[in-house]
């Protein structure tokens, strides 16, 4: 056994590790909480599954697992369809929100729990716990209680203890969300470094868009029951595929228009304060949310609109300042619901409220989207 | 899991500790002054006359149960009828309360009025209703015979099996309550990551909730042993006046030949056995789910 177990786990990993969904659905009574969700994650990456309780994103999760059964589709790990396979044959680890560590147990009888049965000897098994608690820092606390450790403590234990199984799979359920926030920064940043020094394929649920973005090569953004665009995480911020993704990813800066003109992927929309130009493709006639992130709108002193096609700019005036230490956020009245928001850098030069200002950003951040029927 | 939600608790407890004490002395005067008055005392009344003889100091009365073979043949039957009371009622209690905490709505609901309706049935009245039930032309060998099981009434009461079927009637709820309670508050979350470790259904039961149950079986055994060494109403209305246990024989001696020391005596060897199961039990119960 001269090989360690960074090096099983990167090789196996990064060899055999695939999860593949395909078509999946699943139904509590009534309700669709997953509608035929197809998703693919490459060896070696690490995927977040983000989206508002209720998306179905932690029964997704639990599909994987083999925690539950789906009522249609496909699951399979590692090229083998596992689909009706139980939990504890498929070789997944998974931390669990709150850790479900076992209680009766030493930090060293939770780590090695996945071990017994395995036809490995005693020696084998403590050489393997300790390596698995050394990888997350914790190698002094192998016969400590799992009661008297902190929160991040029992949460590096509850990573140590799915590692140690060798699983093809890294499966985190709201993993870091007990964790208070300066401790799950830090988490973020070396379980991110941890997970790709050992080359490990891994699947997070959160709610937690900066824990999404920081942390993932991929996040799948989720919404009843349905997958709104799974991309990496640059590209969900930077151009949203979905109005939903738009608002829940960031905030989105919006004016509601009607199409009058379209060519090659963009539009002009009507708006009553004036005309916008988006990038888009919906018909000439159609209500949309023309929406930017506001970082890019500069905010400037009333005056003309610039005579610039490339250019989207409104008048307004300042309604609301909110300090955000690094960043200033600026609430505009533009005549419609609900305020635009903008965003700068640092906070000073800021008009007071109440004064008239121009907004300025360019339109190839403008990106337009189908209204939503009833709600703004 | 529990120890984040403990940790400002206990740092809050060390910062105070003689207030708590106080707070704690405090509330449990009233149930202390009342078990000084009405318990502590007359068993230290018991004990004492249990240690004396017409000249003093004495231990006759234990010698004369202890030292003779009717004597502990009491002992003997008031600890048979405990142990073997205290392993039926387990093995049906234990799966029984798994039952109840997995149940959901109006089956939980009936799970728990039959268990608790018979609380509030007097001991008397339940053992009587198993004499009416077992006797020659009770209610089970009219079936037997009904169904041609049977040609002739089967001689059921005043056997060892009526007592051990009619203590652990009676007892049963005392086992599978503690259980419950206990049971209930394992996370199923647990039995889970114990599955995604490659632990099959019943390898996660065995490692994962029998020890976590273990201290609802402790308190479950010691409620129900401590309560069936010493059963007085089931023995004798089920096995009559042949079948004599220490609970009986204390009756006797207090009620019949007045001999009070020798109740004393009975008694304080049954509160021995009592006491030596419920300590026992105690620390197992400590051990085991020490951090549970």
């Amino acid at each position: 056994m001269g090989r360690s177990l960074e090096q099983d786990l990167t090789e196996n990993l990064a060899a055999a590790a695939h999860v593949a969904v395909a078509g999946l659905s699943k139904r509590f009574g009534a309700s669709t909480v997953l509608d035929s969700i197809d998703l693919a994650v490459a060896p070696g990456a690490l995927v977040t599954l983000l989206g508002p309780s209720g998306c179905g994103k932690t029964t997704l999760l639990r599909l994987i697992a083999g925690l539950a059964t789906p009522d249609q589709g496909k699951v399979s790990i590692a090229g083998l369809d596992v689909t009706r396979m139980p939990p504890h044959k498929r070789n997944v680890g998974v931390v669990f929100q709150n850790y479900a560590l076992f209680p009766h147990l030493s930090v060293a009888g939770n780590v090695g729990f996945g071990l017994k049965g395995r036809r490995l000897t005693k020696a084998m098994i403590a050489k393997r716990i300790a390596r698995a608690l050394d990888l997350v820092q914790m190698g002094r606390f192998g016969d400590r209680p799992v009661t008297a450790l902190s929160g991040g403590q029992q949460q590096r234990v509850a990573l140590a203890r799915a590692l140690a199984v060798e699983p093809n799979v890294l499966l985190f359920d709201e993993a870091l969300s007990a964790l208070d926030r300066n401790l799950r920064e830090t988490m973020q940043v070396e379980l991110r470094r941890l997970l790709k020094d050992l080359g490990a394929t891994a699947v997070f649920v959160t709610h937690d868009q900066d824990e999404a973005l920081t942390m993932s090569d991929q996040v799948a953004v989720m919404n009843a029951g349905r997958i709104e665009h799974y991309a990496d995480p640059r590209r969900i911020y930077a151009r949203p595929a979905t109005l939903f993704t738009m608002r829940f990813v960031g905030i989105s800066s919006e004016l509601r228009g009607t199409v009058g003109a379209r060519s090659q992927g963009r539009v002009l929309v009507d708006t009553p304060i004036g005309q916008l130009q988006a990038e888009g493709d919906q018909p000439v006639g159609a209500e949309v949310v023309v929406a930017t992130r506001p970082e890019h709108v500069e905010i400037g002193p009333a005056g003309l609109a610039p005579d610039d096609p490339d250019v989207n700019s409104v008048a307004g005036r300042i309604r609301q300042i909110t300090f955000h230490g690094a960043r200033t956020r600026i609430a505009v009245d533009v005549g419609a619901q609900p305020d635009f928001s903008v965003e700068i850098g640092g906070g000073s030069g800021i008009p007071g409220i109440g004064a008239a200002v121009r907004l300025r950003w360019p339109s190839t951040q403008s990106f337009a989207y189908l209204a939503p029927r009833g709600a703004p | 899991m529990s120890a984040v939600a403990q940790a400002p608790a206990r740092a809050a407890a060390a910062a105070t500790p003689r207030r708590d004490r106080r707070a704690a002395l405090t509330l449990a005067l009233p149930a202390l002054i009342v078990l000084v008055f009405l318990y502590a005392l007359p068993l230290a009344r018991l004990l004492s006359l249990s240690l004396h003889d017409d000249a003093g100091f004495s231990l006759e009365a234990y010698g004369r149960i202890l030292g003779d073979a009717y004597g502990r043949s009491l002992v003997w039957n008031s600890l048979r009828l405990g142990l073997i009371t205290t392993a039926i009622t387990l093995v049906f209690g234990y799966p029984a309360a798994f039952g109840l905490a997995m149940s959901r709505g109006a089956l939980r609901s009936l799970f728990l009025a039959s268990l608790f309706l018979p609380l509030a049935a007097s001991v008397i009245a339940k053992a009587f209703a198993w004499t009416i039930l077992l006797r020659s032309h009770g209610a089970v060998n009219d079936a037997l015979l009904l169904l041609h099981i049977t040609d002739k009434p089967i001689r059921m009461i005043f056997t060892q099996t009526s007592l051990i079927v009619g203590a652990a009637n009676i007892f049963l709820p005392f086992m599978i309550l503690p259980i419950y309670a206990v049971v209930a508050q394992i996370d199923p979350r647990l039995t889970e990551a114990a599955a995604t470790l490659g632990a099959p259904p019943i390898m996660a039961f065995l490692r994962v909730v029998v020890p976590l149950s273990l201290p609802g079986v402790v308190a479950g055994v010691a409620l129900v042993f401590s309560l069936s060494v010493s059963a007085y109403v089931v023995p004798t209305l089920l096995m009559g006046e042949n079948y004599q246990t220490l609970a009986s024989a204390i009756a006797k001696a207090f009620l019949l030949v007045r001999d009070p020391a020798l109740g004393s005596a009975a008694g304080a060897i049954l509160m021995a056995i009592g006491l030596l199961v419920v300590v026992v039990s105690n620390r197992l119960g400590r051990a085991s789910g020490r951090s549970a």
